[in-house]
């Protein structure tokens, strides 16, 4: 039963997770290309992030109702904002030098965005998703409160129960996703930045 | 053929580019130099788009670029900057065969291009194609900044400060490859650089520009000879100089006055006494108004001489001589293919005026290129 919630919670992560990649990207480049409109989708982005996250997830069920798929919106919202800002630093970030080339070569504003800006800001960007999928671990915990199932139900009946046992399960299985998940991805990307000779920023 | 007909731009009401007229002939290497921010780069970026231009036109073939796609245009103009700028996520193969990717050339004759072009530098293809840039030094990475600009054939290349930011020595060597590659793939260049030195080593036409106007367009030697204002006599500085030297220094500029004479009516012995005094091989001999007859050396005297008599038969007329108002260079040459010790050199009345030695040029030379000292 208990491990049945450790997959529940894992995918309700992972699917939150693939929303949030297509989403963070491509609202991160749209406020690369049209400068314009940076400031309002970041400062919308970074409001959300300030919204408790059971206060977002209560909201969302006032109108969707309490199922798994408040959750996932509600991760989403949460965990959206460590992606836009890093796909739209990773891209401002490419050296001038790179885009004067690209330009002086004949690229094309798309052609230059998949093939050289989209390529060099990579690593920020993986590392945008590797903060939003950390961050989606913790945030999936109140799924339960609004009927999404996953850990945060392990907990909260080991609560009730006052089962010392369930409590430890929960949160230690909580821990190790969340260590699993932030380091094999923190590898993948020290290979990423070594790949294309940058330094990784420091945190 | 390239031409700018009355070309302006300027910068939030501030004109930076104030109408320039230039007409660039094909496979000519063309230089803009002048004081930092006197519109160089501005004046080159406009050919290729990458900066609109307010008013006039540029005719490329008698066509007006504005006519043309901008990405278009690009790919038919290298373009190779300063800081290089490589793509850091591309190999060094894919980055010189970026525009020819473009072109949609295929895989098979976008390889051969890449062989091809490292052959030119000397760049091992099998060592440098699949590195990435950061693996390569300063110079090579240059290097593959120049080819990434010739992938794709293009007539014309732009080059701003290319090699500037290059150690002295990569510097020169460069220089002489784009040189070389300039005359034989026969490219219109237009290169920008502040540098007096590399202009001259590279220029077909040098075309100074000062405030966002152009000064002078000359071949080097004419604009070394004959600068049209004193902000470019200043800019080339110990140039100018040079070129003085060469040209209007005289052998009577680089000899030495005091030389050791002779009358044609003295014994050998008395000639002897005067070189050991003076510590000369060689006399000149000259009559009592100094009009020039020959030498006489050591050797002669020994070998032939009888004492006591004149030294009028030992007397030598073969040795090199030269008039006061010809070029210093004549002098030069007769002392460096002569093998001969000294250069005589006469009035135009035949009267001695002095001898060039090898010590009295240098020390000439000395004191036009750093002053006098
Ligand atoms: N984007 C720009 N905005 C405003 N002024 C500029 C811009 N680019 C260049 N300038 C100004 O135009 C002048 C000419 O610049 P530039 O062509 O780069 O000079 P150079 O290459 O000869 O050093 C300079 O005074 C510079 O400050
Ligand atoms: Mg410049």
């Amino acid at each position: 039963m208990p491990w049945d919630r450790v997959w529940e919670h894992f995918t309700l992560v992972m699917t939150a997770l693939g929303f949030i990649i297509v989403i963070g990207v491509v609202l991160g480049v749209v406020s690369y290309l049209y400068p314009k409109l940076s400031k309002p989708i970041l400062t919308i982005v970074d409001v959300m992030q300030t919204i408790p996250s059971l206060a977002t997830l209560g909201i969302i069920m006032v109108f969707m109702g309490g199922n798994r798929r408040t959750v996932i919106i509600g991760i989403i919202l949460y965990s959206l904002l460590p992606i836009v800002r890093n796909t739209n630093s990773g891209l401002n970030g490419v050296s001038p030098a790179v885009k004067e080339a690209a330009r002086g070569m004949g690229m094309t504003r798309l052609y230059q965005l998949f093939h050289v800006d989209l390529p060099l800001a990579f690593p920020l960007i993986f590392t945008g998703i590797r903060i939003a999928a950390v961050t989606s671990i913790s945030v999936a915990v109140f799924g339960t409160f609004v009927g999404g199932g996953g850990l945060g139900t392990v907990i909260y009946q080991g609560i009730r129960v006052s089962s010392m046992r369930q409590i430890l399960f929960g949160t230690a299985a909580l821990m190790a996703m969340a260590l699993l998940i932030d380091g094999i991805m923190g590898l993948i990307e020290k290979r990423l930045y070594r790949r294309i000779g940058l330094q990784m920023p420091q945190e | 053929m390239i031409e700018y007909r009355d070309v302006v731009k300027s910068y939030g009401g501030k004109p930076v580019v104030k109408g320039i007229n230039l007409t660039i002939q094909e496979g000519e290497f063309v230089i803009l130099i002048g004081p930092s921010g006197c519109g160089k780069t501005t004046t080159l970026k406009m050919l290729n788009r990458l900066i609109p231009m307010d008013s006039g036109d540029i005719l490329i073939n008698g066509k007006s670029i504005k006519e043309q796609e901008p990405e278009l245009l690009r790919r038919n103009i290298g373009y190779v900057i300063q800081q290089i700028g490589l793509f850091p996520n591309m190999t060094v193969e894919q980055n010189i065969t970026v525009v020819p990717r473009m072109l949609k050339w295929d895989k098979e004759r976008r390889r051969e291009r890449a062989k091809e072009l490292l052959a030119l530098v000397d760049m091992d293809y099998d060592t440098y194609a699949h590195k990435y840039p950061n693996e390569l030094s300063g110079g090579q990475q240059q290097r593959i900044g120049v080819l990434r600009a010739l992938a794709a054939e293009p007539p014309i290349v732009l080059m701003d400060e290319p090699f500037g930011a290059l150690d002295p020595i990569t510097r020169d060597s460069l220089q002489d490859e784009i040189k070389d590659l300039q005359k034989r793939l026969n490219k219109t260049v237009i290169f920008v650089t502040h540098d007096m030195n590399e202009a001259i080593k590279l220029a077909d036409r040098i075309v100074f520009m000062c405030d966002g106007k152009i000064l002078q367009a000359a071949s080097p030697e004419e604009m070394l000879r004959s600068p049209a204002d004193d902000i470019i006599r200043e800019f080339m500085g110990k140039h100018v100089q040079r070129v003085h030297m060469e040209d209007e220094l005289t052998c009577s500029d680089i000899m030495r006055h005091r030389v050791a004479t002779i009358s044609p009516q003295r014994r050998t012995l008395e000639c002897v006494e005067l070189m050991s005094q003076r510590e000369v091989n060689s006399l000149i001999v000259v009559d009592d108004d100094r009009t020039y007859l020959g030498i006489v050396a050591i050797e002669d005297i020994k070998d032939r001489g009888v004492a006591g008599e004149t030294i009028c038969p030992l007397i030598r007329t073969d040795v090199p001589c030269v008039e006061t108002g010809q070029h210093a260079k004549e002098a030069f040459r007769l002392l460096m293919d002569m093998k001969a010790d000294y250069v005589v050199v006469v009035t135009p009345d035949k009267k001695l005026a002095g001898i060039v030695t090898k010590s009295s040029m240098s020390k000439a030379m000395a004191s036009a290129l750093w002053g006098e000292g």
